[in-house]
């Protein structure tokens, strides 16, 4: 698809478009014209009017306007203009999928819950006005939970724009525990921010109590961190020079504005992308393959709705993968509970039946189908991914 | 994973609206991806998705040209016969002669004006599929994540338009800068017939229906016929039998010829009250069936304005669902970044069909990286496989020792075996 292609048949379209239109005001024109013109024939006739003279010039009129027939002019054109217009549709249909919709499967789609995954997705985004404002329109009951959780993580974001550290501590020290159990460092990260801003702004006095107070505790834990941290407060004043000036970077902000959002998102048990724009992103990857699907069942509506698995692969990005899958290269069946994947003392996998039809359900020894090594069923041992 | 840093847009997604609610800090909406070419190449496919994009300003525009044509056809019309009654008229004086003439002169003059004015939104229009087909071609390697993401907000609109929330498709359109991707004036048009069917009024969708009677027509649509219906049962529900009578007679009688069984159908419910127990005729007293005409309009609707049948979003979302779906995503300790996780997913995947796979993709407990031919698999004494990548960092923290995360076996980096999956 050639969008130069297009853009000059547009413009071709177009330019058709205009000269027509320019054609039509013309004829209009020209009624006009004829009509002024009767009009001032008939204003100069002196003498208190003889109606023949008055007649003709109108007969004259009525037949002239006949004789240029402007309304089979007009329809001419029009049928031109239909013409010139149909061929950029055409062109259209040709360079794009005509009806993406043959690939919607005619189910049970609730809006409803459309709805509510919008508007939870505005409510991530911060978009708080939108959200509320879909879920009026649409009559959908509030998801207080959800919202509330992302406007007081949208608090401490703005907090934190302003370099504000003190959302964050109170929602940090309340999650204290949580965030030790995924091994988060956010405590500690926030705290050097605060430090590195004292150590850039205050006095020495200032930074060594601050790190007395909050640095301190993390010192047993982070020993190598705490130590450049402490170190710092001999350059304050000349920065410059300071060795560790990595630290003082504006980065750090960003970073630790992203590890709070991926912690928060976690410990409430949401995703940290929109799952809503995961899926349509992994929809715009797959729905060209999905297309071809149904064009190529057309014929077999029934099937194409009530298929329990597509019959063919839709390739995904690898940041839309979010599960192991094994497909034994035998078999090509999907690794499962009942028939879990099975690693080879020649370091191949297959998935166990596939070892079972190969070894005959014996003892006996068989050939990996990739190199020339025997193995027997008991040699082989499960793999869990 | 890659992660895309970068609040959404040009950041003014929330920053225009005054309430203390909305923040500018955004988290990322689109998944960015890293290699370039591959990417590239499935833009181009995707981009074969956007047919509606470019047809819909387009027929907006021919609809244009089509009224200013019958504008000046009518007018022209009328001109011409008055001209003929003039000059046909027997006992005319000359001022008489003189005010008509005059008075349609000033009558084509203002014609004129008018079709200037239609030629002014035939130019508008114009620039419209103009600034449509620009904003396809400007897509590239570097802007891509950005392209998406206003992609992704036109999906958004196009879903809130159909679904008549009018005020949210404006408000997200206008805080994006994105009016001229979206549709919001067409629907403009369909807003007053759908307000008023929901007020169980048929008039503005009647006019809608003479306004577009000839393309009506031609595909064959009976919709004029069942809001005809409709206003005929109103009729009898209000027990105005005389009325409805020749209301048929008017106006449901010259579609018998097409559509005999639903025209005597309705016509029996004559014979009925409104609260008849009858479930035949009690279905077509029910209020439900205002509903009904709703969705006919706006299937008539979008077929003439080149839209697709269903909202763009429920389109690319069930195609996502199914893309995404593994008997694996409903399990309990299914990660929180599958959106199968989320019960509302869950549920609207449900009737859909699973994804398959032909090659074996296997992704790191640990990383949630790809375990590939650059980061192959390896496998603990206890069959749990992790990849190299993960492995090999613990490694360095740890001596050389590795810890299972998920059964706390302790064992060597050496004692680790490669596995070979295709």
């Amino acid at each position: 698809m050639e969008l130069d292609t297009l853009k000059d048949a547009f413009d071709r379209v177009v330019k058709r478009q205009k000269l027509s239109s320019f054609r039509s005001q013309e004829i209009v024109d020209q009624v006009g014209h004829e009509i002024e013109q009767a009009l001032a024939k008939i204003k100069a006739i002196n003498d208190p009017l003889s109606p023949v003279h008055l007649k003709s010039i109108l007969s004259e009129l009525k037949l002239k306007l006949n004789t240029v027939g402007p309304l089979n002019l007009l329809e001419g054109l029009q049928k031109e203009r239909n013409i010139n217009l149909s061929k950029y549709p055409k062109l259209l249909e040709k360079s794009f999928s005509p009806d993406i919709s043959k690939a919607y499967r005619d189910v049970d789609f609730d809006f409803h819950l459309v709805n509510q995954i919008v508007a939870n997705h505005f409510y991530q985004q911060g978009l708080f006005d939108l959200g509320d404002c879909l879920i009026d329109e649409a009559g959908e009951p509030e998801a207080i939970a959800i919202r509330s959780h992302f406007l007081e993580m949208y608090q401490v974001l703005e907090a934190l724009k302003v370099k504000n550290l003190g959302p964050a501590l109170n929602w940090i020290t309340l999650n204290r525990e949580k965030l030790n159990q995924n091994g988060s460092m956010l405590e500690l990260k926030l705290h050097r921010l605060q430090f590195v801003e004292i150590v850039k702004k205050g006095t020495k006095a200032d930074a060594l109590s601050y790190a007395r107070t909050h640095l301190a505790p993390f010192a047993s834990l982070h020993m190598n961190e705490f130590q450049k941290l402490v170190v710092c407060i001999i350059w304050v004043g000349k920065l410059d020079s300071c060795p560790h000036a990595e630290l003082m970077a504006p980065t750090h902000w960003e970073e630790f504005t992203q590890e709070i959002i991926k912690q928060f998102c976690s410990l409430v048990g949401q995703s940290y992308w929109s799952p809503l724009s995961v899926a349509i992103a992994a929809g715009i990857e797959g729905l060209p393959t999905l297309l071809k699907l149904a064009n190529v069942m057309a014929a077999k509506r029934q099937e194409w709705q009530e298929m329990k698995q597509l019959p063919v692969p839709v390739e995904l990005g690898k940041e839309l993968q979010f599960h192991s899958i094994f497909v034994c290269p035998v078999s090509r069946d999907q690794g499962s509970e009942e028939n879990p994947p099975m690693l080879m003392p020649c370091q191949h996998v297959l998935c166990n039946q596939s070892i079972m039809k190969l070894s005959k359900n014996t003892s006996r020894t068989f050939k990996c189908p990739y190199c020339p090594t025997e193995a027997s069923a008991a040699q082989c041992r499960q793999l869990h991914f | 994973m890659e992660i895309d840093p970068l609040p959404n847009g040009t950041g003014s997604t929330a920053a225009t609206t005054t309430t203390e609610t909305t923040v500018t800090a955004t988290l990322p909406t689109a998944v960015s991806n890293t290699t370039p070419s591959s990417k590239l190449s499935q833009l181009t496919e995707s981009l074969k998705l956007e047919h509606q994009f470019l047809r819909v300003p387009f027929e907006h525009y021919k609809k244009t040209i089509r009224a200013n044509h019958r504008t000046a056809e009518k007018e022209v019309s009328s001109v011409i016969s008055s001209v003929a009654d003039v000059a046909d008229s027997n006992e005319i004086s000359k001022d008489d002669a003189v005010l008509s003439l005059t008075s349609l002169v000033s009558r084509l003059q203002g014609l004129k004006r008018k079709l200037e004015e239609g030629s002014r939104t035939e130019n508008l229009q114009v620039q419209n599929c103009r600034a449509r087909l620009d904003h396809l071609e400007s897509v590239d390697a570097e802007n891509l994540s950005e392209w998406n993401n206003v992609r992704f907000k036109r999906i958004l609109v196009d879903y809130m338009l159909r679904m008549s929330y009018y005020d949210t498709a404006r408000k997200l359109a206008e805080s994006s800068k994105i009016e001229e991707l979206v549709d919001l004036e067409v629907f403009q048009e369909a807003k007053k017939a759908v307000d008023a069917l929901k007020n169980q009024e048929v008039g503005p969708a009647l006019a809608w229906c003479a306004e577009n009677k000839s393309r009506l027509k031609k595909s064959k649509s009976k919709f004029e016929f069942q809001l005809r219906l409709q206003e005929f049962i109103e009729l009898v529900r209000a027990e105005n039998y005389m009325r409805a009578i020749l209301y048929a007679r008017r106006y449901l009688a010259p579609w018998g010829a097409t559509h005999l069984k639903e025209l005597q159908l309705v016509m029996t419910t004559l014979a009925f009250r409104s609260n008849t127990e009858c479930t035949k005729y009690k279905v077509l007293f029910e209020p439900k069936q205002w509903d009904f005409l709703v969705d006919q309009f706006k299937q008539e609707f979008y077929k003439l304005h080149g839209m697709t049948l269903e909202p763009l979003l429920n389109i690319y979302l069930q195609a996502g669902l199914s893309a995404l779906k593994t008997p694996y995503c409903f399990e309990d300790d299914c990660t929180k970044e599958d959106p199968l996780s989320q019960e509302n997913f869950r549920k609207l995947a449900m009737p859909l069909p699973y994804s398959k796979q032909h090659h074996s993709k296997l992704v790191c407990y640990i990383t949630k990286e790809l375990m590939d031919t650059e980061n192959p698999p390896q496998v603990l004494p206890n069959g749990y496989v992790y990849s190299t990548k993960a492995l090999k960092e613990m490694a360095e923290k740890n001596n050389g020792k590795i810890t299972c995360p998920r059964t706390g076996l302790v064992c060597n980096y050496s004692d680790l075996v490669k596995a070979y999956i295709s």
